[in-house]
């Protein structure tokens, strides 16, 4: 059974479109998250979701009934916040008591819930302190626990993580997965941060100007994005818009792209007007010589950047172009430094082809 | 050295109203309390030595038990009255979205206090004479047959001190209003709570400091104020200030005016302390 269904929403503020006809189904016990910028729309649309706000068009459905009309403390929901929000004047216990009080849950039933819900996120024998006595991932936890406590019939996450430094987040992300996978809940998870998305998510909606841009699964969004917006928000990508005017060989499957002395085949159909894209992590670097015709070409290093694993870089193309890099750093006894002359070369298979569309 | 005039520096910059505070403030308090103490003859001329006489008078004297004692309860009735009426006002103020309605409230709120004492007084001796606007209107519609008492006593003394310090239980209350995150009431909603029991649960007792602190200054101004009680009440009421009022200026009993005084003083200190040391506490508990 479907557990969450957004069918045909749009929301307007004033004369700002925000949201334009978006539908999605999520599955019982589904993981899934609307990704997109700042202003997508996918913060008002999990509001919409909750009930905060109501859509101009279209219904949401939760378990299979029509929740359009029904205001959101009666909507059995679990949310957790980007502040948490958690109420500073009660306990960690009452905080996650709150929802079943209102419930006129019985006492021994609180008392179990509480401790079961403050078990599932290892927060144990904390429930008389004060929220701020917590540091931030512990208020975290106390806000899930909370939202878990209701046993709600969905989990909304509104950008839970982004108050968390680097090293936590991580530490959180990998907790909440296995949260929501031992508890079963469907989750829907706000965010605008693609790593975040990716290595959490069943499948990730795109949200990009108010419009559901993509639905998928985080591979498939990655190797097959449906649009030039995709292609960027998710992982890095370098684009080139395929030309047929610059009187060099061209056939189907094989362009010359615009800007540069480039060659490109791909391994999928595509016309002389596609965009096609390569991820700077598909590029092989090397500093030996090599020949190509297609799919390769020499360059010289630009700008350097160490990021750990890999290593970040930006080079020169000979027609005038720039192509970004992303080799392993283990591949380089010495690092390149920018002037070094290299050879980039990819395969065919991983020329990814975008059908034309108006220019974002 | 640099350690040390950072550190003076902010000192430097508070000597003047510190000095100003020594001067017109703790040096008179020390005067006064030092007044109090003088020992006098039963024509009030000035005895070498210190005495208790003026205090003994005060706490043995049942006219000023009975004026410190109602004193007392009418400033915690105004005090309790005015923050009970202060909040619907303050949740309008934080409620209201266009900014020129909003400015308008603002205006209206604190208009009393833009308003002299004395215009505003005779103001509530104009609506509530026994010839006034209230008496009129209740006469003509019939609804009573002789005109009531509405001047002169304690209820109305209390109306007027609730009209003049609702700002001041006002202002307060807003502050602790807009210091609650707008995702509190959101976060009590998504967990089951209707508009009431967020209100209740959420929003009431995040809104304790503010209650408290307008409870707080309200109790003192009451406690202290004289002009407003002298004309509206008239001089006949049990109030301590009223009491002070009449032996500093009409008496010329100095000694025993700046007992009373310490008294009310002491009795206000009482009151705020005790429920400054709620509001610490909630602090506390609630913000480390």
């Amino acid at each position: 059974m479907s557990s969450v269904v957004i069918d045909g929403v749009a929301r307007q503020f004033d004369h700002h479109r925000a949201l334009n006809d978006v539908s999605i189904t999520i599955e019982q016990g589904e993981f899934f998250s609307l990704l997109g910028p700042s202003g997508c729309g996918k913060t008002t649309l999990l509001n919409i979701i909750a009930g905060f706000l109501s859509p101009n068009n279209g219904r949401v459905l939760i378990g299979g009934k029509d929740v359009t009309a029904l205001p959101p403390y009666q909507r059995h929901i679990g949310m957790v916040f980007q502040n948490y929000a958690l109420f500073p004047h009660l306990s960690v216990g009452d905080n996650v008591a709150f929802g079943l009080k209102v419930r006129k849950v019985s006492r021994s039933e609180q008392q179990r819930r509480v401790t079961e819900a403050l078990k599932q996120v290892r927060l144990e024998g904390l429930a008389q302190r004060m929220p701020h006595q917590l540091s931030g991932g512990q208020q975290q936890r106390v806000a899930i626990a909370r939202a878990l406590a209701i046993e709600p019939q969905v989990l909304l996450l509104d950008e839970p993580l982004s108050n968390l430094d680097a090293r936590l987040r991580k530490e959180m992300q990998d907790e909440l997965r296995a949260l929501q996978q031992r508890v079963g809940i469907t989750t829907v998870l706000v965010t605008h941060d693609q790593e975040e998305a990716l290595t959490l998510s069943d499948r990730i909606g795109i949200l990009g100007q108010g419009e559901l841009q993509q639905i998928g699964a985080p591979a498939a969004l990655y190797r097959q994005p449906a649009n030039r917006f995709v292609a960027e928000f998710v992982g890095q990508a370098n684009l080139f818009h395929a030309s047929a005017h610059n009187g060099l060989y061209q056939a189907r499957d094989h362009f010359v792209v615009a800007g540069s002395e480039l060659q490109l085949s791909a391994a999928q159909p595509a016309s002389a007007s596609s965009l096609l894209i390569v991820r700077p992590e598909r590029v092989q670097f090397s500093t030996e010589p090599q020949q190509f015709t297609s799919n390769g070409s020499v360059a010289s290093v630009k700008e350097v950047s160490f990021a750990g694993a890999a290593l970040r870089l930006v080079c020169q193309l000979p027609g005038g172009g720039e192509i970004r890099v992303q080799p392993a750093e283990a591949h380089f006894s010495q690092l390149p430094a920018p002037g070094d002359r290299c050879y980039l070369h990819w395969q065919a298979a991983d020329v990814i082809v975008l059908p034309a569309q108006e220019r974002a | 050295m640099k350690i040390a005039t950072r550190n003076l520096f902010p000192w430097l910059l508070l000597t003047p109203s510190l000095l100003f505070l020594l001067l017109f403030l703790l040096v008179p308090l020390l005067l006064l309390f030092d007044q109090s103490l003088t020992n006098v003859d039963s024509l009030l001329n000035p005895l070498p030595g210190y005495s208790l006489t003026q205090y003994v008078t005060v706490f043995a004297d049942p006219q000023y038990l009975h004026a410190l004692w109602t004193t007392l309860w009418v400033s915690l009735l105004t005090a309790a009255i005015t923050v009970l009426l202060a909040w619907p006002a303050a949740w309008l103020l934080v409620t209201t979205q266009r900014r020129g309605w909003r400015t308008l409230l603002y205006v209206i709120l604190i208009s009393p206090l833009l308003t002299s004492v004395v215009i505003r007084t005779f103001a509530w001796i104009v609506l509530l004479a026994q010839n006034g606007l209230i008496n009129g209107f209740l006469l003509f519609t019939g609804l009573i047959p002789q005109p009531l008492s509405l001047l002169w006593n304690m209820n109305a003394v209390i109306i007027a001190y609730v009209q003049v310090m609702l700002p001041f239980a006002v202002l307060p209350l807003i502050t602790s209003l807009n210091e609650i995150a707008p995702s509190l009431r959101l976060a009590a909603m998504s967990l089951g709570a209707t508009p009431a029991m967020t209100f209740r649960r959420v929003v009431l007792p995040l809104t304790l400091p503010g209650m408290l602190t307008g409870f707080i200054i309200v109790f003192s101004l009451a406690a202290g104020s004289y002009i407003t009680p002298l004309l509206i009440g008239g001089r006949l009421q049990p109030l301590l200030p009223i009491a002070i009022y009449q032996q500093a200026m009409q008496i010329a009993n100095l000694p025993l005016a700046a007992a009373l005084s310490l008294t009310l003083l002491v009795m206000t200190l009482i009151v705020a302390g005790i429920a400054g040391a709620f509001l610490k506490r909630w602090e506390k508990k609630n913000h480390g």
